[in-house]
């Protein structure tokens, strides 16, 4: 047994263990109690500080070691299938944050759902669990089974308010596309199994080892491009960067409002970190190839991510298409190699909680089980509730990359980093399309504050004017405050993130 | 060991699941097709695996996955279509156009 680590998966094991239980108690227990549903924020929570704990512990092993994030683990004779590094710690640390944020912040779903509540607690901690396994994955096939976890429970929660006719069109879009963009990803896995002669990323017989040692290519180097390309395709329909981007407006507007954050947020977070996992984890030494790959993505991403946004008359759609803008510019940030990462870490983490609180938003404005969003919904908000308009403004403005808003920080080190890498046409298109960004954005402020209100509900109605109390009042004032924080003061998390390789 | 009609077997198989995607009305055929595309991954993989001759297997666990995977999707998929059959009396994914493109 003491072969055995336990803290590199001790989240999982947490996530499932409060999975079971939940969906237990919700058999056997009073088919009115809620408190199961505290059992599910409370394993989110145990999991974000085991995350957490492994981060510390890698700071006692690693003390005075600088371990490259390319190199480890090539001379250990083991292959392992998970790799505990900072890496994957904060990876874990932003993955349970937003999945407890979306639960809590969206309490008002599982209570409307009755007995059907727990089944979405027990989807929401597999689909976290799923995540997460994403990428503390050192071999292929655990990353595929992070990622069809994930995908799987994700699936389930988008199609969960199944009365409603956008519900399952959107669960059956997504499952479809989601599945076929699966199936690509594994085409190229096997690929570069075939170039490579491994699947597993680190240890002696890997692909890092493979590369290292000379490679005598077991056939032509053009199979193992293709593959990589396969995979790149995969990862990005998850983190819908254009042009695998077109699942992701009618997923996000057809699932009920409550239930968004986390497939938009999550994925995205362990979209991308696995994508780094892969191409910088697994492929360093074949950059040359591959950066040009994902700076055209990233440029269509910001192209048609910008664009597409700007003539949307739905919140959800609009930020589904802002999305892909913003994909667009963490990808750029990927040229730049291992030095880009920690840009692309402090652009996630930022982007992820404005987008969590953002969504959060929407579904107080919208209602958790409606679908559409329209923009009718949010004028006169500030009249209706001034302290919800003022937090939708602050996510507005920071994912517009106001300064003095954490998006603005995060913008300067992706640009940065693609600057650095000599990518300076793909810098231009993004401050271009920064710019333009700022229209869309700054229209739903307008809206909010100098329209007059356009309500289909009766005045008094919940929906009619949303107020910040609760779990979602907690999760808005957190996430704003976030923003606001890491926008004026950005140096302590810059510190964190230089570390997260 | 000669792999090539393997590998055309493979491509053959996952180029008529594109095809199957990309053409096909309705959601249930959609599905096969993919499925389709799952087998062409594990036919590869295992030739990849005696190609290389690979002593931990990965090729032949990893087929091993993806055939469980495979099933465990098919479940989702086919409850969703059932899903959307008992919301819409059909199972046309053309006919799934309610939300703006």
């Amino acid at each position: 047994m003491e072969n055995i680590a336990f803290l590199p998966i001790g989240p999982e094991v947490i996530l499932l263990i409060g999975a079971v239980i939940v969906l237990m108690a919700a058999v056997t227990l009073d088919q009115d109690r809620r408190d199961w549903g505290v059992v599910g924020a409370i394993a989110l929570l145990v999991a974000f500080l085991l995350s957490w704990a492994q981060w510390l512990r890698l700071d006692y092993l690693e003390r005075g070691q600088e371990l490259a994030f390319s190199a480890r683990g090539v001379e250990s004779i083991h292959m392992p299938m998970v790799v505990m590094d900072r890496f994957s710690a904060f990876a874990g640390v932003l993955i349970f944050l937003i999945a407890f944020l979306a639960l809590v912040g969206n309490w008002g779903l599982v209570k409307t759902l009755g007995k059907r509540g727990a089944e979405y607690v027990a989807l929401v901690l597999l689909a976290a669990a799923g995540l997460h396994m994403m990428v503390i994955s050192s071999n292929l096939i655990l990353l595929f089974m992070g990622l069809e976890t994930a995908s799987i429970a994700l699936y389930v929660i988008a199609g969960f308010a199944r009365v409603e006719r956008n519900s399952d069109e959107s669960a059956l879009k997504y499952f479809l596309l989601g599945s076929f963009a699966s199936a690509i990803f594994l085409y190229g896995i096997a690929l570069v199994y075939a170039g490579t002669g491994s699947i597993s990323i680190y240890g002696s017989g890997g692909i890092l080892a493979f590369f290292s040692s000379q490679p005598v290519a077991v056939l032509e180097v053009g199979i193992l491009l293709t593959g990589i390309a396969l995979m790149i395709v995969g990862l990005a329909f998850k983190v819908s960067a254009a042009p695998f981007h077109q699942w992701a407006p009618d997923v996000y507007q057809g699932a009920a409002s409550g239930s968004v954050s986390l497939m938009a947020a999550g994925v995205k977070v362990a979209g991308i970190a696995a994508l780094a996992r892969v191409l910088m984890g697994a492929f360093p030494s074949r950059i040359d190839d591959w950066a040009p790959i994902i700076a055209l993505l990233a440029l269509l991403s910001i192209i048609v991510g910008t664009v597409g946004a700007i003539g949307q008359g739905d919140v959800k759609r609009m930020l589904a298409y802002s999305g892909v803008a913003h994909a667009g510019f963490m990808l750029s940030a990927f040229v730049a190699g291992v030095g880009g990462i920690p840009s692309i870490w402090f652009y996630l983490a930022t982007y992820a909680v404005q987008l969590v609180g953002a969504f959060t938003v929407v579904s107080l404005v919208s209602g958790v089980r409606s679908g559409a969003s329209p923009f009718d919904q949010y004028k006169g908000l500030f009249e209706r509730s001034p302290w919800v308009a003022m937090a939708m403004a602050t996510f507005m403005l920071g994912m517009g990359g106001i300064p003095f808003f954490a998006g603005f920080v995060g913008k300067v080190g992706v640009f940065g980093a693609a600057m650095s890498a000599g990518y300076t046409w793909l810098v231009a298109a993004g401050l271009i399309a920064s710019i333009a960004g700022l229209f869309f954005y700054l229209r739903i402020v307008v809206l909010m504050f100098f329209e007059a209100p356009v309500m289909a509900e009766a005045p008094g109605t919940a929906t009619a004017a949303p107020r910040l109390a609760g779990g979602a009042g907690f999760v808005i004032a957190l996430t704003a405050g976030l923003t606001i924080l890491f926008g004026i003061i950005p140096w302590p998390l810059l510190n964190i993130v230089k570390n997260a390789l | 060991m000669i792999i090539n009609q393997f590998l055309l077997l493979g491509a053959a198989l996952f180029s008529i699941g594109v095809y199957g995607v990309l053409s096909r009305r309705n959601a249930v055929l959609v599905l096969l097709s993919v499925e389709l595309m799952l087998a062409a991954v594990n036919i590869n993989m295992v030739a990849f695996d005696r190609l290389n001759q690979d002593v931990m297997a990965g090729g032949q666990v990893f087929a091993l996955f993806i055939i469980a995977v495979a099933a465990a999707e098919v479940g989702i998929g086919i409850a969703i279509v059932l899903l959307i059959f008992r919301n819409r009396r059909s199972a046309n994914v053309d006919e799934l156009d309610l939300m703006k493109l």
